[in-house]
């Protein structure tokens, strides 16, 4: 069935849900400039994630601004440091 | 080693064997003196009983004598054989409990296996040991450098006879283990009714699921979606530094993260 594995695969597991769970959809669009940036941002750079950091730092902020997501320092997503560590490498 | 004197003689053990099944009727046996050779006959096989119905044939004449030769070793060895009864019961007893424990350890062995999985990450099992947040922070303070650009692929399916259009937004990021990385989907209601899914996801190769974390996203939780709506779905994940410095994952440069949308019933 599933290429890993000889004998059961992924049939044990259960897939593990996300850390901080679930996204809360975005019916409103409240949030979409955000995203548009960003997807625009990857596709100009072609695909590359960290060129795109600060729009999705955007993002994120965004959303927890409008409720979307639980308030978190954006370092301890990854954001702080590395964005510093990137504008000195960039250089 | 009751089984090896039971089967000594086949004729014994055809004997012995009735009375396994049925003790009431050996008791009978025991008690009715000759016209009981007949109802012990009767109980060894059916067929027989009907030709006792019918007289003494020549056919089971033999039958009945060999029986009786060995009933009449039984009436002597009366006490050898309820030895061997209690032994015989004992097995059976000793065998109908192994089934038990035999059925009881398949039903175990989910459990385990999933705690199997989990432990060693066999099959691509995400696993969990620490939280995202702490490895990201512990990173980060290490200082830890990672140079293996990897491409992460996104692809996106539906269940059948679901109308739902669900495409990943960007085909691939590539991105860098060690930093947090964020990835869209697009899912459109294009039916004209309110359609509720619920996704899950998978990561292969089956074995770098080990070092992929996701930090939010939007499966395992019910989204409802109205007619023609269309909504960005948001995921937010992260790899593990220690991808590469594990030898297994030296060919690997590119993972698939691929989501599947089933449709709860939407009668709500």
């Amino acid at each position: 069935m599933s290429a890993g594995g000889a004998f059961g695969g992924n049939r044990g597991a259960r897939p593990v849900p996300p850390e901080k769970g679930v996204f809360p959809l975005d019916h409103l669009h409240l949030c979409d400039l955000e995203k548009k940036d960003y997807i625009d941002c990857l596709k100009s750079t072609g695909h590359k994630s960290e060129k795109c950091r600060q729009f999705s730092k955007k993002y994120l902020e965004c959303r927890m601004q409008k409720n979307l997501m639980a308030k978190q320092d954006m370092s301890e997503l990854g954001f702080g440091k590395e964005g510093e560590l990137q504008t000195s490498t960039d250089e | 080693m009751s089984f090896s004197r039971l089967s000594r003689g086949t004729h014994f053990f055809s004997c012995i064997r009735t009375h396994l099944h049925r003790p009431p009727s050996l008791s009978r046996c025991l008690i009715d003196g000759v016209g009981s050779r007949y109802n012990f006959i009767g109980a060894n096989g059916k067929n027989i009983y009907a030709q006792t119905n019918h007289g003494c044939k020549l056919k089971n004449y033999n039958v009945e004598k060999s029986c009786s030769i060995s009933f009449g070793r039984q009436y002597a060895t009366n006490a050898a054989t309820t030895a061997t009864e209690k032994k015989s019961k004992k097995m059976l007893l000793y065998l109908t409990g192994l089934v038990f424990a035999m059925v009881g350890c398949s039903y175990a062995a989910v459990p385990l296996y999933r705690r199997f999985c989990q432990a060693t990450g066999y099959g691509g099992t995400v696993q969990r040991r620490e939280s995202v947040e702490e490895k990201i922070a512990r990173h980060a303070t290490d200082g830890t450098v990672t140079s293996r650009e990897i491409v992460v692929q996104f692809n996106a399916d539906v269940a059948d006879g679901m109308q739902w259009k669900f495409v990943p937004t960007q085909r691939e990021v590539r991105v860098k283990p060690g930093e947090s990385a964020l990835a869209f989907y697009t899912a459109e209601n294009k039916s004209s009714a309110p359609i509720t899914g619920v996704s899950t996801y998978n990561v292969t190769p089956m074995k770098a699921a080990v070092y992929f974390n996701k930090i939010q996203c939007f499966c395992f939780e019910e989204q409802r979606l109205l007619p023609g709506e269309q909504i960005d779905m948001p995921v937010f994940f992260y790899i593990d530094p220690e991808f590469e410095t594990d030898p297994r994952m030296d060919g690997i440069n590119n993972l698939i993260l691929s989501y599947t949308f089933f449709k709860v019933s939407d009668d709500k």
